[in-house]
């Protein structure tokens, strides 16, 4: 077993790694709750966004462009997405709104790999210029894109709570999660608000798949299979409806899938670890239920 | 009711989401495997899309031909070739570039007169596909020959066939058969030797511990059976790692590997370029280059995009096996030829120039120079007498004289070269850099060597 020293260094990748698995879950228990749609294309569209990004910044043009049209791609696609199949699924049960967004992800999926074939041994990637400068905190070290990655998911997970408490939005979006049907007969834009909700959806894919592309891969399996993993494991974990629990258990699956690194025997597991804590969660989140309606009964 | 409502649409929406957190897993695990593969294959060789011989193409493709200008018109020998083409791994540039030459041969009298008619195949890792593309060539098409072979399994799928039917291969090997068995011979080093090539030169160069890390794929443990065995001959400990892949924690996976080797000693990888730059470039962003003495890399790494990403800070820090001549800089008329043809004949080759086409070159040098010792007919036997017959041959891009012979195992390539990244390109390292024969430390080497004996350097 690793001695505590050689844990530390993993507290800070997986933290980083944590902040945008939070803010990813966040993004998709906000959809969740506005539509009812598990948004598995989440990591697609990022993906696609960053590989678009890698692309723009290529071709000669400046970083920060990249960036923000990747973010703007998740946002308009989420969107377009949103407005036309949304409306059309709204009816159905949550399996086929959510198979339908994997449809998504697959097409997304396709179109990566056809328009950035991995041929040639070469290999994409994106840096940021935070990636060059940092600070030690005794003997570990700590770039500002970790720091930066970390606050994000701090920042949008409080501010997500913020604007669904305080904002009129905000306030739709919670009533819609209750009843949707009485909140449209309360006279609450239930199309605008469900809009809302896909665009913020996908803003928030386009900065993961960004965020991720540099601090774990441009890659697309990676991109699109392992952030949905892993944050809708902190969704499932929050019920899909607590943000700050969601939260929580995005920077624990971060942190325990990092901490795992330095064990040897079980190091080649650690990508089972978001499944693992999803499924630990949910049996004793169900069993407690259980206990309690037993309790109302008895 | 309503509560109750909620309750079960929030119950489906969660057996929802545990369902497709399986299918989603299932899907990473499935693409991951296949990248995986591509970590034990393309640890063979890479391809580079940036290199450049920096020759003009002073020389004519006309000089790959006994007649230059004049296209053969005999009866086609016919040779085939099977590669591994699937998504994340793409090795066809090998059997392109072996095409290429045959059609330079072809435009320029061909062999004895007649044209070489290639069938290049390529396969998904499929064993039955394989199979299937190996009777499909004999049977069918009616090669003679096969030249410019290289998958990730064909050698374990197909050994026993080409056998059966008499058929000597010369490829580009990946899996362990392709270096074990009596009726292969690979130009190439392959995974296992590279590593040896990586690890050897740490050691000279100082390294007091080795911390090996490669893709979590089937043939690991044969693979750092070779490292394991250098360091230990050498008094150096060793440790070694896995990696599932793609890589998603390269910024913990680069912390790990620092942090076994220590301060003085190596990190050495053996992934493909992708999967080694991710953790090169997380080193680098955690400042971490600097942690251990040096780093080094089995041949995949030798692309120059991979020097172009990692920037000046390697330079000198990152060692990398070269299994063939570096181009970079080099004017030898074989590196011109090789040029020219690419240039004239290899629009197919997407890769362009680097190892992978450097590969195909070879083979296809060293096949055309058997096919003209034919005097008879062109027959599975003549065709693979002849090549068993190379002896000592220069390829010009190979560290010694190739030969294939006549020996239960094959290993023709065990001499390589070392180079460094300098401003987006790789160099021969100024430090014991040239031509190096592989440790016979490695048992594998010792037993070809004792059966085979010491090629001669010619790089």
């Amino acid at each position: 077993m690793p001695s505590w020293a050689e844990f530390q260094p993993y507290i800070v990748t997986g933290l980083a790694l944590g902040g945008l698995y939070a803010l990813s879950g966040v993004g998709l228990v906000v959809l969740y709750r506005a539509t009812g749609v598990l948004n598995l294309a989440f990591g697609a569209v990022g993906a696609m966004g960053a590989f678009i990004a890698y692309s723009i910044i290529q071709a000669g043009n400046p970083g920060w462009l990249g960036w923000i049209t990747c973010i703007l791609f998740g946002g308009v696609v989420t969107l377009g997405y949103g407005l036309v199949f949304g409306p059309a699924l709204a009816g159905r049960g949550p399996l086929v709104q959510s198979v339908s967004t994997l449809g998504l992800a697959l097409v997304l999926f396709g179109a990566i790999d056809l328009a950035w074939p991995t041929t040639g041994g070469q290999s994409p990637s994106i840096s940021f210029p935070t990636d060059n400068g940092g600070f030690s905190v005794g003997q570990l070290q700590v770039n500002w894109t970790q720091v930066i990655a970390l606050a994000l998911g701090i920042v949008i997970t409080a501010g997500t709570g913020a604007f669904l408490r305080y904002t009129k939005l905000g306030t739709a979006m919670r009533a819609m999660a209750n009843d949707r049907e009485i909140t449209a007969t309360l006279g609450v834009p239930v199309r605008r608000v469900e809009a809302a909700a896909w665009l913020g959806c996908g803003l928030l894919s386009g900065i993961a798949g960004i965020m991720l592309a540099d601090l774990s891969a441009l890659d697309d399996t990676t991109l699109v299979f392992t952030v949905v993993i892993s944050s809708l494991a902190a969704a499932l974990i929050g019920r899909l409806r607590s943000i700050p629990v969601t939260f929580v258990a995005a920077l624990v699956i971060g942190l325990v899938h990092d901490l795992i690194t330095p064990i040897n025997s079980i190091a080649n597991y650690q990508d089972m670890t978001p499944f693992v804590l999803a499924a630990v969660a949910l049996l004793v989140m169900s069993r407690g239920q259980v206990m309690t309606r037993s309790r109302e009964e008895g | 009711m309503n509560r109750s409502v909620h309750w079960r649409s929030r119950t489906t929406a969660a057996a929802v989401a545990v369902v497709s957190l399986g299918v989603l897993a299932a899907c990473s695990s499935g693409s991951s495997s296949g990248t995986g593969a591509a970590a034990t294959g393309a640890a063979s060789s890479a391809s580079s899309g940036a290199t450049s011989t920096g020759s003009a193409s002073t020389v004519s493709t006309s000089s790959c031909g006994t007649k230059p200008g004049v296209a053969a018109t005999g009866t086609p020998i016919n040779l085939g070739a099977i590669n591994t083409k699937q998504p994340g791994t793409d090795f066809s540039d090998i059997e392109n570039m072996t095409g290429a030459y045959f059609a330079c041969v072809n435009a320029n009298g061909g062999i004895n007169g007649h044209p070489v008619k290639f069938f290049p195949e390529t396969e998904q890792t499929n064993p039955s596909q394989i199979a299937s593309l190996a009777k499909q060539l004999v049977t069918s098409d009616h090669v003679v020959g096969i030249a410019g072979s290289s998958s990730i399994i064909e050698c374990s799928v197909d050994s026993a066939y080409w056998k059966s039917v008499g058929i000597d291969v010369l490829g580009a090997g990946i899996d362990p058969e392709c270096w074990s068995t009596p009726n292969t011979a690979s130009v190439n080093m392959g995974p296992r030797y590279s590593s040896d090539g990586a690890v050897q030169y740490v050691i000279a160069n100082g390294a007091t511990k080795i911390a090996f890390d490669q893709s979590n794929v089937p043939g690991t443990t044969y693979i750092a059976g070779g490292p394991n065995a250098l360091a230990k001959a050498k008094g150096v400990p060793i440790q070694d790692f896995t990696e599932n892949v793609p890589i998603t924690s390269a910024n913990a996976i680069a912390t790990k590997l620092v942090t076994a080797a220590g301060p003085s000693g190596a990190v050495v990888l053996n992934f493909t370029p992708p999967e080694a730059l991710l953790i090169l470039q997380a080193a680098q962003k955690l400042n971490l280059e600097d942690r251990v003495k040096s780093w080094a890399c089995s041949t995949p790494c030798n692309t120059d995009f991979l020097a172009t990403s990692l920037g000046p800070k390697w330079n000198d820090k990152l060692f990398v096996n070269a299994e063939l001549t570096p181009l970079d800089g080099n004017t030898s008329s074989t590196a011109e030829l090789y040029d020219a043809i690419l240039k004239q004949y290899g629009s197919d080759v997407s890769g362009g120039v680097g190892s992978f086409s450097e590969m195909g070159f070879v083979i296809g040098e060293i096949a055309t120079h058997a096919l003209e010792t034919i005097k008879g007919a062109y027959t599975i036997a003549s065709v693979s007498a002849a090549f068993k017959a190379v002896t000592s041959y220069n390829t010009g891009l190979l560290c010694q004289a190739f030969t294939y012979g006549n020996y239960s195992e094959h290993i023709p390539n065990n001499m390589d070269y070392t180079v460094t990244p300098d401003n987006g390109k790789f160099v021969e390292a100024s430090t014991g850099g040239g031509c190096t024969l592989i440790s016979a430390n490695d048992p594998q080497i010792a037993a070809y060597r004792a059966i085979a004996g010491t090629a001669p350097a010619v790089g």
